[in-house]
């Protein structure tokens, strides 16, 4: 399987903000879902790998060729969704398909004209009228037109429904059905991501706190419930962050088999990337 | 590029369709005796200066250019777009000009001779030329509303500069001669002066386009 895209020490300073030695690695057929709070450096990242700023450090290469040395033919094979749509609002769906045509090497019309159909959006309506709902589509129609090879989309579903994001994400699963395609997507809602991701990289204050296969991040971290005096018997080094409450205890434990072998008598659940984004970024929390 | 092109012809559409307008009313007028037919030229130098202004100002409001530098065209092509788009209005509203002015006076409309009123466009479509080439990198470095600023001060400099070396002229003043060779040969030295300024804006805005971040 070759990769898609490939991150390496990736750096960008800011000053009051720095991305720190970024690394990860979207394999092809696959989809890689970035998380993190906000200000956490997921679109530091993507513009980085899209050049749309400098920087200061690091490799990034897609499919074996540098974003920056051979910046067109790269982007010719990026299908990108950005976290606002950026069409002027006078411009009716099938302008921005004519404009796209004449930028992209590999547009492809009758596909597209199959999206606005698809998505509900061949009529005379101009992008002005549209719901933010309806100018995602419009997005993630122009991007699949494109004939990407890889998908870029930085928080692409936040603000959308769950019935709109559940279509689109079943159209992310039909285009990495191709081993030759991949989709690097942001998002805040990890539920999203738990249903679609493949691979998972959790960015905290600019630096990967957890990065991996999905299914074995959510089979290796588990979320443990218990009281106080409990919690204050367990060995810390096995957890990866703890909420102490009124009424009880939460942490998330870093390897839940092994947790379990040593305290047998307490119950760890499955943790959710949710559990695993907020207490790894909390860590501990009173 | 071709897609940059065409979207600035058709987020303009309305704007475009409101200065030929203009021109029909101004063209009227002209008809009518009101003004000189002279003043077409001064449309050409109107359309070639607002028409990319507004392109840059509408790009602005919808950060356009962040969507267009992640797409293939890229930084150089946004840049290349723009010049290319500006090239392309003068040229237009050039042509269009001197097609109604020589039509005009061909048709016994106006007493100025069409060769004159080929001059007239040229002249304007060159100090247009000139001015976009001095506006432009300012546009693209700091968006349409803080380059109006300087737009201003440039137009005021260039038109009260040539109206302040009239009034001096018809008021007597004793201006410097320049040698007739330099006289006779001033028109192609400032068509020279005017695309090489172009050529250089270009280079100056691809510059400031490479350190750019969106």
């Amino acid at each position: 399987m070759n990769n898609a895209l490939e991150v390496s020490h990736l750096s960008k300073d800011y000053g009051a903000f720095k991305l720190d030695d970024v690394s990860f690695t979207v394999p092809g057929g696959t989809i890689m879902g970035l998380i993190g709070e906000n200000g956490a450096g997921k679109s530091t990242t993507i513009k980085c790998i899209l050049n749309l700023i400098r920087r200061d450090g690091g490799e990034i290469t897609v499919f074996g060729r540098d974003n920056r040395k051979e910046e067109r033919a790269v982007k010719g094979d990026i299908g990108v969704v950005l976290d606002e749509v950026l069409f002027h609002d006078v411009l009716r769906p099938r302008q921005v398909g004519k404009i796209l045509a004449g930028l992209y090497p590999n547009w492809d019309m009758a596909l597209f004209d199959r999206y606005l159909e698809k998505f509900d959006l061949t009529g005379k309506k101009t992008v002005k009228e549209f719901s933010r709902g309806m100018k995602m589509k419009l997005a993630i129609g122009a991007a699949f037109a494109a004939k990407p090879r890889l998908l870029i989309l930085d928080e692409a579903t936040s603000g959308l429904d769950p019935v709109v994001r559940d279509e689109i994400l079943d159209e992310f699963l039909e285009f990495i059905q191709d081993e030759d395609h991949a989709i690097l997507i942001s998002s805040h809602i990890t539920s999203d991501l738990e249903k679609a991701a493949d691979y998972i990289t959790y960015l905290h204050n600019g630096r990967v706190a957890v990065s991996g296969a999905k299914d074995e991040l959510l089979d290796t971290y588990g979320k443990l419930v218990c009281g106080r005096s409990e919690l204050e018997q367990v060995d810390r080094a096995l957890l990866a962050g703890s909420r102490v409450g009124q009424f009880g205890c939460e942490a998330l434990v870093k390897d839940r088999r092994a947790f379990a072998r040593r305290y047998p008598a307490l119950t760890v659940d499955p943790a959710t990337l949710e559990d695993i984004m907020v207490f790894t970024g909390k860590g501990d929390a009173q | 590029m071709k897609g940059l092109l065409y979207k600035d012809i058709v987020v303009l559409k309305k704007q475009i369709s409101t200065l030929l307008i203009f021109v029909v009313v101004y063209g009227g007028f002209c008809v009518a005796g009101v003004f000189d037919f002279s003043i077409i030229g001064a449309l050409i130098a109107v359309f070639g200066l607002t028409i990319p202004m507004s392109s840059v100002a509408l790009d602005d409001t919808s950060h356009w250019d962040r969507y267009a530098a992640a797409t293939p065209a890229g930084r150089k092509g946004i840049v290349a777009g723009k010049y290319l788009f500006t090239l392309l209005v003068i040229l237009i509203s050039g042509l269009a000009g001197t097609v109604i002015m020589v039509g005009l006076s061909l048709a016994g409309l106006s007493d100025t001779p069409p060769v004159e009123l080929v001059g007239i466009s040229l002249s304007c479509a060159t100090v247009t030329l000139l001015l976009d080439a001095i506006l432009l990198p300012f546009l693209l470095k700091y968006g349409a509303e803080k380059a109006r600023v300087v737009s201003m001060i440039t137009f005021v400099i260039i038109f009260g500069g040539a109206i302040l070396l009239g009034g001096m002229m018809n008021n007597g003043v004793n201006m410097p001669q320049l040698p007739s060779w330099l006289a006779a040969a001033l028109p192609v030295v400032f068509a020279l002066v005017s695309v090489g300024g172009f050529a250089l804006s270009f280079a100056v805005s691809l510059g400031i386009y490479a350190r750019k971040e969106f």
